[in-house]
């Protein structure tokens, strides 16, 4: 009798110490999925460790369901965007988060915008160097594989770049980049920038990737 | 009353019957949410469907939505 105690209390202990590491490797799991949202890690952590509680899994189920259906900050604008932009997720000076980022001052006033243009500088398939240059004052440019039929075409020719690929828009002495659907896709700074998300404001970005082509911005 | 071994099978696969209508209703519920977490964050939704899988679906679908690099981008550090 005493033996079949033994196997049995062995069996659950077994089974408990998978409960356990199988529930810690989930909130491990889920505080790292809410992060990539942008979303404070503990939540992940809070709706796997409420199976715990009494409610059981009802609550985490209704969670999960809030969680893919709820607007996530990944997508949302940072502040301080200028109106018709949405800042992009950049780091450095233009993410507004690090210690260097002056997010206490006020916007520059309007006579002293920075009216100077921008410049793209990359390298093509083939080793080609390529040069782009953005008047600063306004206007709207296409980014294109595609040899440049107008003034505001800026040809890239590179096989990962898009017929069009992408669009910049100059205004205000800001610039933004929207992506065109281009199945090479833009990247500022390393984030993806999809067609939904709409024109982004990249006047502080440093890196902007079409296709594979790996452009530096910055000013004329 | 019928042949016992009869009456037996019968209810054994009543009760296989219940448990994979149960597993599959429990797996679509958690399948609708987790399609839409995979395709926002870049990945085929049809990751999901691992939550069909017995046990470790769930683990499978969570490890690589949280160790891989999301193609449609993540949050930057600053947001988090």
């Amino acid at each position: 009798m005493g033996a079949e105690i033994a196997a049995l209390m062995g069996f659950f202990g077994l089974t408990g110490a998978f409960a356990v590491v199988g529930t810690v490797l989930a909130a491990w799991m889920a505080w790292r999925i809410v992060e990539k949202a942008g979303l404070p890690g503990w939540t992940g952590l809070g709706a796997i460790l409420l199976t715990l509680t009494g409610v059981g899994t009802i609550v985490p189920l209704v969670l999960l369901w809030v969680f893919a259906f709820m607007r996530w900050p990944r997508d949302e604008p940072a502040a301080g965007a200028a109106p018709g932009f949405a800042t992009a997720s950049a780091t450095g000076p233009a993410g507004g988060a690090g210690p260097s980022a002056p997010a206490a001052l006020a916007s520059p006033s309007m006579a002293l915008a920075d009216r100077r243009g921008w410049q793209l500088a990359g390298t093509v398939a083939g080793g080609g160097i390529v040069a782009l240059a953005v008047d600063g004052a306004s206007g709207t440019y296409v980014l294109t594989a595609a040899p440049a039929a107008l003034p505001t075409d800026l040809s890239l020719p590179d096989p990962s770049v898009g017929r069009p690929h992408a669009r910049l828009l100059a205004a205000g002495g800001r610039l933004g980049i929207e992506d065109l659907g281009s199945a090479g896709g833009t990247f500022i700074d390393g984030a993806r920038l999809l067609p939904e998300h709409g024109p982004r404001d990249i006047s502080a970005a440093r890196a902007i990737r079409i296709g594979s082509v790996e452009l530096a911005l910055s000013r004329a | 009353m019928g042949d016992p071994v009869t009456w037996i099978l019968g209810l054994g696969t009543l009760i296989v019957s219940a448990f994979l209508i149960g597993h599959l209703l429990l797996a679509l519920v958690l399948i609708i949410p987790t399609w839409r977490i995979c395709t926002r964050a870049g990945f085929s939704g049809a990751l999901s469907l691992f939550h069909l899988v017995p046990l470790i679906g769930s683990f499978i679908v969570m490890a690589v939505l949280a160790f891989s690099t999301w193609p449609n981008g993540e949050a930057s550090p600053g947001r988090r």
